[in-house]
């Protein structure tokens, strides 16, 4: 089986953002970069895939040359192959430009690709909207917040995390399924990989060798501002004895809060 | 009635700390009457509890407690493990809960806390200011106070030192009610005797220390964990002056026997990177580069590989670094619940592997389960005495007869090993009353003796923590 796997590369999701207001962007200065943690689980998931059945892991990142040090660490997981999508533009959290470009790449590099693995969703900008769009664009089945994954000859079985249930799809192959949390546990990396990662070299192709014209690529989404969420404000302690901090409490919740 | 309980000396401390901040309840007293040290045996609940919120207060509680004779025993956020802050003695037990104060200096790297700081209320103070403090013992809840007293270590320990090694000042009450100034925001002092070190690692004996000046460090631009594991615990604790040889100096640098890592992974819902092999070397690295990181892990991982490592697991980002931190760190809570006693013994790094084989030897002669990891780095060894035994996966509980029959013997053979290595029976966790009956294993006579000469000085009446490290 012919798996690409699409990763993209974000700030640590503990990391403190800082955001630069005249330019609506992120700091990225001081931040550390990882992997989107779902789409490490579509990576797992790929790789599990390929030692069950056989095949091949492709990953692919859309992004600078920095995108490279987390196509690296894919192949340190395990992948067979890397391939980056040269894009010189920052963030435009434009997710149908992002579509169209994958889209394009899996028409031109990976025609006889059989499943395509996403995130869920990309921490940062928390679109989820690159796999279902890449999806429709290539007219082909997709399955998202995926939770468990099998695959059997060119048909597949997903189960989807929904509003209080959950919903098994079946759909045939060749398909889109968007990994969520719970679908696996990643592997780490380990040292041996990550030498032999560093063996391989990552081809770079730009937005033009894939039949795309500057309007192609053109963000059709403006971000108007960037802001922090105003501070969490402290909370409140209740002084006295407990039986004084306890009628406190009570009336608090009676009178101010409302819930009682 | 003792004194403690008489109705004017609890006025005259209310007089001092205020309304609600002396206890005398025997319900709320009864949590003041332990630490962390898990058998009933020990436990002794105070006559009050006392909660002040200034240095001002604590001295003035000591001079009156001192004129009347009445034994004090100060506590911080009693994690401790040998019974250090137990009212052995009955009294007063004095709480440095309120004493919150975090000041810190960036100019002079320095920060500036009250005793009542927890370490996870001080490291968020440290981190949000763009600093960092390397020692790390563990339970977060302790208290700044009480980890300067017991000189606690962590296994951060390897490269950074133990906490001695950042206290720069304290801020020390005696028991006659006198306030010392010792140290300061100095890197250097040969100005007489150093009675600030006297006060690290004193437990509670000297005087209470209600402020300190603690040195803190740049931040590390890069931290990595690795996960080591081997078939066999010599071919891991073997690789560790290998890693050494190299000219490496790891954050942290543990041994961790696999049994362990599953019963943790199970308590926890988490999972560690690799079950193979027997122990786990769990190695944590700093550097200020990617290239310098990858350069120390290849050598670590080319130095644990000539010995026989079964592979190499790295965690790099936060998230998977937290996850085996988490799992290594809260091994004592899975622990826990079948857990009598947590040994600490340290020997010189090379003497681990011989150590540990004689630890197995005897779990083999008593026929208990001994479960061994620690600081490989350092050479402090947490031997956990228990009341069950692990078979397939599971706790199976020792009957008490049983397990109270083996306790006495199984600790005097693996202190007498510990020592005969060259060791001392605590690193980190200090001797309180659990150990005290063991401190000859330890200290000659005339060590001990001078000691009490020292304890007279400071406490000629012995109110202070009576009845810990010796009689």
């Amino acid at each position: 089986m012919n798996m690409i796997v699409f990763v993209k590369r974000v700030p640590d999701t503990e990391s403190r953002i800082r955001i630069q207001r005249e330019t609506s962007t992120v700091i990225e200065e001081g931040l550390n970069f990882v992997i989107s943690p779902n789409d490490e689980y579509a990576v797992e998931e790929g790789l599990r895939l390929r030692e069950a059945q056989g095949g091949k892991v492709t990953a692919v990142s859309l992004g600078g040359d920095e995108a490279l040090t987390i196509l690296r660490k894919c192949l340190a997981m395990g992948a067979d192959e890397a391939l980056l999508i040269k894009d010189d533009r920052k963030e435009t959290y434009d997710g149908l430009r992002v579509a169209r470009i994958l889209a394009a790449a899996v028409r031109t590099r990976f025609a006889d690709a059989d499943l395509l693995l996403f995130g869920r969703l990309s921490v940062g900008a928390d679109n989820a909207q690159v796999p279902a769009m890449t999806a429709e664009l290539l007219g082909w089945p997709q399955a998202t917040v995926v939770t468990r994954l099998a695959i059997e000859g060119r048909a597949g079985t997903a189960h989807r995390e929904i509003e209080g249930a959950v919903e098994k799809v079946v759909f045939t192959l060749p398909a889109v399924v968007a990994a969520q949390k719970g679908l696996n546990e990643p592997r780490y990396e380990t040292l041996k990989g990550i030498m032999a990662a560093k063996k391989k070299t990552i081809p770079a192709v730009a937005p033009a060798e894939l039949g795309l014209t500057a309007e192609d690529i053109a963000p059709r989404v403006e971000v108007l501002s960037l802001e922090t969420p105003p501070a969490k404000t402290g909370g409140r302690l209740l002084g006295g004895t407990p039986e004084e901090a306890a009628r406190e409490l009570v009336r608090l919740l009676r009178d101010e809060a409302k819930v009682v | 009635m003792m004194t403690a309980r008489r109705p004017e000396f609890i006025d005259a401390l209310t007089g001092i700390v205020g309304a609600g901040q002396v206890l005398s309840d025997p319900d709320c007293l009864e949590a003041y009457g332990h630490d962390e040290f898990s058998l009933k045996d020990i436990r002794r609940s105070p006559d009050l509890a006392v909660r002040p919120r200034t240095a001002a207060e604590v001295a003035a509680v000591l001079k009156l407690a001192n004129e009347h004779g009445v034994p004090v025993t100060p506590r911080g956020g009693a994690t401790g493990l040998c019974g250090g802050c137990v009212p052995a003695a009955g009294g007063i037990v004095l709480s440095l809960e309120r004493m919150k104060g975090i000041v810190i200096d960036p100019a002079n790297q320095m920060a500036e806390a009250e005793a009542g700081v927890t370490l996870i209320e001080f490291e968020k103070a440290v981190d949000e200011a763009g600093f960092n403090f390397p020692p790390h013992p563990g339970e977060e809840s302790a208290m700044i106070g009480g980890m300067i007293v017991t000189n606690a270590g962590g296994s951060r320990a390897v490269k950074y030192g133990v906490i001695r090694n950042y206290v720069r000042g304290l801020e020390v009450v005696t028991a006659a009610g006198d306030i010392l100034n010792l140290g300061g925001k100095l890197i250097k002092s040969s100005t007489g005797y150093s009675l600030m070190h006297l006060f690290i690692g004193s437990e509670g004996t000297l005087g209470v220390v209600t402020k300190a000046v603690i040195q803190l460090r740049a931040k590390p631009a890069l931290t990595r964990s690795l996960v080591i594991p081997f078939e066999t615990l010599d071919a891991a604790v073997e690789t560790v002056p290998e890693i050494f040889r190299r000219d490496i100096v790891p954050l942290a640098l543990e041994f961790v026997p696999l049994d362990v890592i599953r019963l943790t992974e199970a308590h926890l819902q988490r999972t560690w990177p690799s079950h193979d092999g027997e122990t786990h070397l769990f190695v944590i690295l700093d550097a200020a580069s990617e290239d310098e990181m990858d350069r120390l892990s290849e050598s670590v991982a080319e130095a644990a590989l000539e010995r026989g490592a079964l592979d190499v697991f790295i965690a790099d980002t936060a998230a998977k670094q937290d996850n085996v931190l988490a799992i290594r760190s809260r091994m004592y809570e899975a622990l826990k619940a079948e857990t009598i006693e947590i040994l600490d013994v340290c020997v010189p790094r090379a003497e681990i592997p011989g150590h540990v084989k004689r630890v197995s030897e005897i779990a083999a002669k008593y026929g208990v389960w001994l479960p061994t990891f620690g600081h490989a780095g350092d050479g402090n060894v947490h031997t956990h005495l228990m009341k069950a035994r692990y078979e397939n996966g599971r706790f199976v509980p020792v009957p008490e007869a049983e397990w109270r029959a083996a306790l006495e013997p199984v600790r005097a053979e693996i202190y007498a090993d510990g020592m005969a290595r060259g060791g001392v029976i605590s690193g980190e966790h200090g001797i309180g009353l659990v150990k005290k009956p063991y401190l000859a294993m330890s200290l000659s006579p005339a060590q001990v003796e001078l000691m009490r000469g020292i304890k007279r000085v400071f406490d000629p009446r012995g109110i202070l923590n009576p009845g810990k490290i010796f009689d």
